[in-house]
């Protein structure tokens, strides 16, 4: 079977079906996050169409020696969630001023909940893991953290470095 | 390398994670446009990291429809990147998005061209620094008072191996291939002994292909050198040896 970076390198070349086979093996995989972080099933399946065409423009880019396939798929299609999500922030403020609406990170959408955090997310203390929920699902900067969880600076940053300290601990390759 | 590296570490992460936000953001950025292999190696393994975590969950099934769409859309679509329609719609979104907020664009144009300037003046800086470097290298090699101590990998860095060229005036220079990565909060530390007691050297973190370079400075020999070492120790440093020996002479 070939691999992710062979797929993506046929893609480069203008292969239709080794892009078909990426978007079969990442998809199922990259949906649930756009999904976390853009609950309305629009809006993500939109998104998702867009990450994969990038994808395929961007294949000649990617460079094997800086990360893997996977994680470039995924930096990708969370950069582009995150995107859309402030873009659709930047639209309500706009139409409601002085209420700048905060994302929901903390608190995801109902019926998907379960099934669509992260098990490994899961493994972290409570307040790491809530920090880096916001960050990562949230799209939320240090300061922007800082101000919704009503906590100094520092904590923050510290919960965010240990939280990620130990993420790479939990996921580091046997 | 030294236990000044700190913030860096920290911003790395947080970087990783797009939460660096205001002046930490800009210190970084510059940090990490001086070519700091610890920060660039962090910030990959985060993002690294992220993906896995986030890919852990159960997979969930797209939604119909987006699939076909693609596949249409590259069917259709030439092999090569369609850069000129790209460049036309984005000149026409950029024209748009102009009328509709001029100030916005600026600002970001303003920002974009600040973030420029200071990537440019770390480049120069890293250039003259990479001249200075080369510069001292080859006088070292010109030296002929200069010798060459090879170290050769211990236990946990096995094939691991470091050249060491040193003078006893104008200090030396480290080349070392096939190391490990440290753990987290390590670093290596060479130590020269030239009198009774080591000196360390300095300190130094491979890059991801395992290859170090580290100047020796000339307060670190000042006397025939008779053994040298390199250990893991803490980052912030140590009087003495306190590590596992990583490096040594046969």
């Amino acid at each position: 079977m070939l691999n992710g970076a062979d797929l993506i390198h046929q893609m480069a070349e203008g292969d239709a079906e080794a892009f078909a086979r990426f978007y079969d093996r990442y998809a199922p995989l990259i949906y649930p996050l756009i999904l976390r972080i853009l609950p309305d099933a629009g809006d993500a399946a939109d998104c998702l169409q867009d990450v994969f065409w990038d994808a395929r423009q961007r294949a000649r880019t990617y460079d094997p020696a800086r990360g893997t396939a996977e994680a470039w798929v995924v930096t990708h299609a969370r950069a582009r969630a995150i995107e859309r999500m402030r873009g659709a922030r930047r639209r309500r403020d706009s139409g409601r001023r002085g209420s700048p609406v905060v994302p929901s990170a903390a608190s995801p959408p109902g019926a998907l909940d379960r099934s669509l955090l992260s098990r490994v997310f899961e493994r972290l203390p409570d307040p790491q893991r809530e920090a880096l929920e916001l960050a990562y699902y949230g799209g939320l900067t240090q300061t922007e953290i800082t101000a919704r969880l009503k906590q100094p600076l520092g904590t923050v940053k510290t919960r965010l470095r240990l939280a990620l300290e130990r993420l790479r601990e939990i996921v580091r390759p046997a | 390398m030294s236990a000044s590296h700190e913030p860096y570490d920290t911003f790395a992460a947080l970087h990783a994670v797009g939460a660096l936000d205001g002046d930490d953001l800009r210190e970084f950025e510059t940090h990490l446009a001086t070519g700091c292999a610890r920060c660039a190696t962090l910030v990959r393994q985060t993002e690294q990291a992220l993906a896995r975590a986030a890919m852990a969950g159960p997979p969930e099934p797209p939604p119909g429809g987006v699939r076909e769409r693609l596949v249409r859309r590259a069917g259709a679509a030439p092999g090569r990147p369609r850069w000129l329609a790209w460049t036309v719609g984005l000149i026409a979104a950029a024209v748009a998005a102009g009328a509709f907020s001029a100030a916005y664009v600026a600002a970001r144009y303003e920002a974009r061209l600040g973030q420029m300037a200071r990537e440019a003046s770390a480049a120069k800086q890293r250039l003259a620094q990479s001249e200075a470097a080369l510069h001292d290298e080859l006088n070292l090699l010109r030296d002929p008072t200069t010798r060459l101590v090879e170290l050769h990998g211990q236990t946990g860095a096995a094939g691991a191996v470091a050249r060491v060229l040193l003078t006893e005036k104008a200090g030396g220079l480290l080349l070392a291939t096939k190391l490990p990565l440290p753990p987290p909060g390590k670093v290596y530390a060479l130590w020269t002994v030239a009198g009774d007691s080591p000196r360390v050297a300095g300190v130094f973190v491979p890059d991801d292909g395992g290859r170090a370079t580290l100047k020796v400075p000339p307060e670190a020999t000042g006397a025939p050198v008779r053994v040298l070492s390199v250990t893991l120790e803490p980052e912030g440093g140590a009087q003495a040896p306190t590590g596992a020996v990583v490096l040594a002479p046969r």
